[in-house]
């Protein structure tokens, strides 16, 4: 195999599927919390309520826009640059993809573009329960990418069929605890996101005593009550996830806790099962990854303990502005976790992409370097100028605040000036009667 | 098995080039058919509603031929990485163009965003022409060459444009609409032309996917024995969710939308 496309095809995977990544960390936390708080607006009925949906609802829709593009090159990168992983393992690894691409994500985006165009078209109940399925398909498909990646990481349920892996017990394979874990972990991880992002952008808006400060001084608070609950759920799952390391990938624990002896035992012990070879991954990564998403946990853990206490206070919530700086600056915390714990996760599996049974330098496409080359280049470009986009216009609609526009904002022809409301476009007549008869 | 999953691959397929074929055809031709800052924003308007829902039946033919041929998948992705990085690179241009457009400050970046979605539409387009062109030759494993490649290209292009003027036919009102109009011609009702373009981009991927050899490169039994069943049970959900959504949004446009 050539080296040179191997390390390019990883550099590309890793930077397409970190970049994806963070924009589904903040995607997935966030919807949640506008259904939550359309839940609340549909049935209060209150102005301000219905406000909070468009304003968060509104950024939320930006970074899924912007973050859907990103995952359609995760979904083409398998085929295009890793062909012998579908080859040897796609009959598992291939099926729960489909299905997350089917059951949930096509479910997802179809409901969500009702969700955005029905605004003032549907009724407000199955306005309310189109974001709803949007929520809940986003967890399903969550959950399917976690199933494949429970696979890479601990593959279970499996057989084998001339060379090639096939499905021997799917309820094995649905019931991961690779993935279950994984999976937990990563919801309450994109809480966690969405509760930094929002304390956050409150935080700005009464710093800068913006005339919005009830708006703003319930959405903080929202943001600090979400935090606190979803950094403990996170820690569990990440507790969890360490504890089981011992039996799922001993080297990997054995590099974290950087005992030479160990991975020395663990090297002589792979090599006798699978031949000679450098089991050891890279140290750099594996423990670079986890010392930054343990010491921006414990940043983290700290802000919410303190979060937690001042927010029960009004005055603090208003006033406080140095803790209003600490919440701006600690928007960026949670995505160092996530991203963080997951290059430990990832790289401190390898030289495996399916644990023990697939070597990721035989999973890569026969292409040639150049080639390999040029679509780095082009989707790291593309997917750099998409992260900026998303960060300018995800600032720009924070700090210009709840305003009457883009989200929800009534755009129907005829409201106001004929006293008629929303039905006047039936009437209209349709511009095609108009044509002459055709001609034959 | 393979059959039905065979059907499977060709419904997505087939359902990606009649509705996502729309709204391409009609992102390329914006320009033609919106003259001013105003008029583009109501073109846009005519497909926003059903873009991404749309889009997302070439997510799931790509999710049906990774999971029920994931070999064959990976052979012709790997084959193909130039024409799918073009495809792809087209694809992310389109849709940030047109979900920022109304989201940013001022005309000028209407008008970068409104040249991205055309430019999009375009290279999707055209990445269409040459990905086909080499499954019609009968060499699906690599990328197509010579005029017959530009050809291929040039044609598929004339006709996404083509299903996408019929389209807008249908959807516009005012200026834009008889702009649209005088392109299609006096070919009787505007339907009608949206009809034939539409058949005609049904029977584009399927010709095309008579060069693989699909049923040989199926998974194994046990995965479609679970996989295909599933599928066949939440498509026809699917198609009713989206012909809501069509039905939801049937008036001609006559104003701007989210976009």
């Amino acid at each position: 195999m050539n080296q040179d496309v191997l390390d390019l095809a990883r550099l590309q995977f890793a930077l397409t599927a970190g970049g994806h990544f963070l924009f589904v960390a903040l995607t997935l936390g966030l919807a949640t919390v506008v259904a939550v708080l359309q839940t609340r607006a549909t049935f209060s009925r209150k102005p301000l309520h219905a406000r909070m949906v468009r304003f968060w609802g509104q950024l939320y829709v930006i970074n899924y826009a912007v973050g859907i593009v990103t995952g359609l090159v995760m979904e083409f990168q398998f085929g295009m640059a890793w062909s012998g992983l579908t080859h040897e393992a796609g009959n598992i690894l291939g099926a729960s993809l489909a299905v997350e691409t089917i059951v949930a994500f096509f479910v997802e985006s179809t409901f969500l573009g009702l969700w955005i165009f029905g605004w003032n078209r549907l009724n407000r109940w199955a306005h309310l329960a189109a974001i709803w399925i949007v929520v809940l398909t986003a967890y399903v498909s969550a959950y399917w990418i976690l199933v494949s990646n429970g696979f890479l990481n601990h593959p279970v349920g499996y057989g084998s069929e001339d060379g090639e892996l096939v499905l021997d017990d799917p309820l094995a394979v649905l019931t991961n605890p690779s993935a279950l874990l994984a999976f937990g972990h990563i919801v309450a991880g994109a809480l966690l996101t969405a509760g930094f992002f929002m304390a956050g952008v409150s935080a700005y808006h009464l710093f800068r005593r913006s005339p919005e400060w009830e708006f703003f001084g319930r959405s903080l608070r929202i943001g600090v009550f979400l935090s606190a609950p979803a950094l403990m759920v996170t820690a569990i799952f990440g507790g969890v996830q360490f504890a089981v390391l011992d039996t799922f990938q001993p080297m990997k624990s054995a590099v974290f806790s950087g005992k030479t002896a160990e991975i020395a035992r663990v090297q002589a012990e792979l090599t006798e099962r699978f031949g000679p070879g450098d089991y050891v991954p890279s140290e750099a990564w594996t423990r670079g990854g986890a010392l930054l998403m343990l010491i921006s946990f414990a940043l983290m853990m700290y802000l919410c303990f303190a979060g937690v206490i001042l927010a029960a206070f009004k005055k603090a919530v208003f006033r406080f502005r140095l803790w209003h700086l600490v919440l701006m600056a600690a928007v960026p915390l949670p995505y160092i976790a996530m991203i963080s714990g997951w290059v430990f996760r990832e790289s401190g599996r390898q030289p495996w992409v399916v644990y023990g049974l697939l070597k990721t330098e035989d999973a890569v496409s026969d292409l040639s370097s150049g080639t390999m080359r040029l679509s780095l280049i082009v989707f790291t470009t593309v997917f750099f100028l998409l992260a900026v986009l998303n960060a300018w216009l995800l600032t720009r609609h924070a700090r210009r605040g709840p305003v009457d526009s883009g989200l929800g904002h009534d755009e129907r022809p005829s409201r106001g000036g004929d006293g008629k409301d929303g039905e006047g476009e039936d009437e209209a007549p349709d511009p095609a009667d108009a044509l002459p008869a055709p001609r034959y | 098995m393979e059959t039905l999953a065979i059907a499977l691959l060709a419904f997505f397929a087939a359902g990606w080039f009649v509705l996502a074929g729309a709204d391409i055809g009609t992102g390329m031709l914006t320009p033609w058919l919106g003259r001013s800052d105003r008029e583009r924003r109501l073109v846009l308007a005519s497909f926003a509603p059903f873009f991404l829902g749309n889009e997302v039946w070439l997510v799931a033919t790509a999710g049906v031929l990774i999971g029920c041929f994931p070999a064959l998948e990976g052979e012709l992705l790997s084959g193909r990485l130039l024409v799918l990085v073009a495809l792809l690179t087209g694809w992310i241009v389109r849709d940030a163009g047109l979900w920022s457009r109304g989201r940013g400050p001022g005309p000028r970046w209407r008008a970068a965003c409104d040249a991205a979605v055309t430019c999009g539409s375009w290279t999707v387009a055209l990445s269409w022409g040459w990905l086909l062109a080499a499954l019609l030759t009968g060499r699906p494993y690599a990328p197509a060459t010579g005029p017959t490649a530009v050809l291929t290209a040039l044609a598929v292009a004339a006709l996404f444009a083509a299903h996408g003027l019929g389209f807008a036919t249908l959807r516009l009102t005012g200026l834009p609409y008889e702009r649209a109009r005088r392109l299609v011609g006096r070919a009787g009702r505007p339907w009608q032309s949206f009809a034939f373009t539409a058949v005609l981009m049904a029977g584009l991927p399927l010709w095309a996917g008579t060069a693989l050899p699909l049923a040989e490169r199926a998974a194994s039994p046990t995965t479609l024995g679970l996989l295909v069943p599933a599928l066949l049970v939440v498509t026809p959900f699917l198609v009713a969710v989206q012909a809501w959504i069509w039905h939801t949004f049937r008036h001609r446009v006559t104003g701007p939308s989210y976009l």
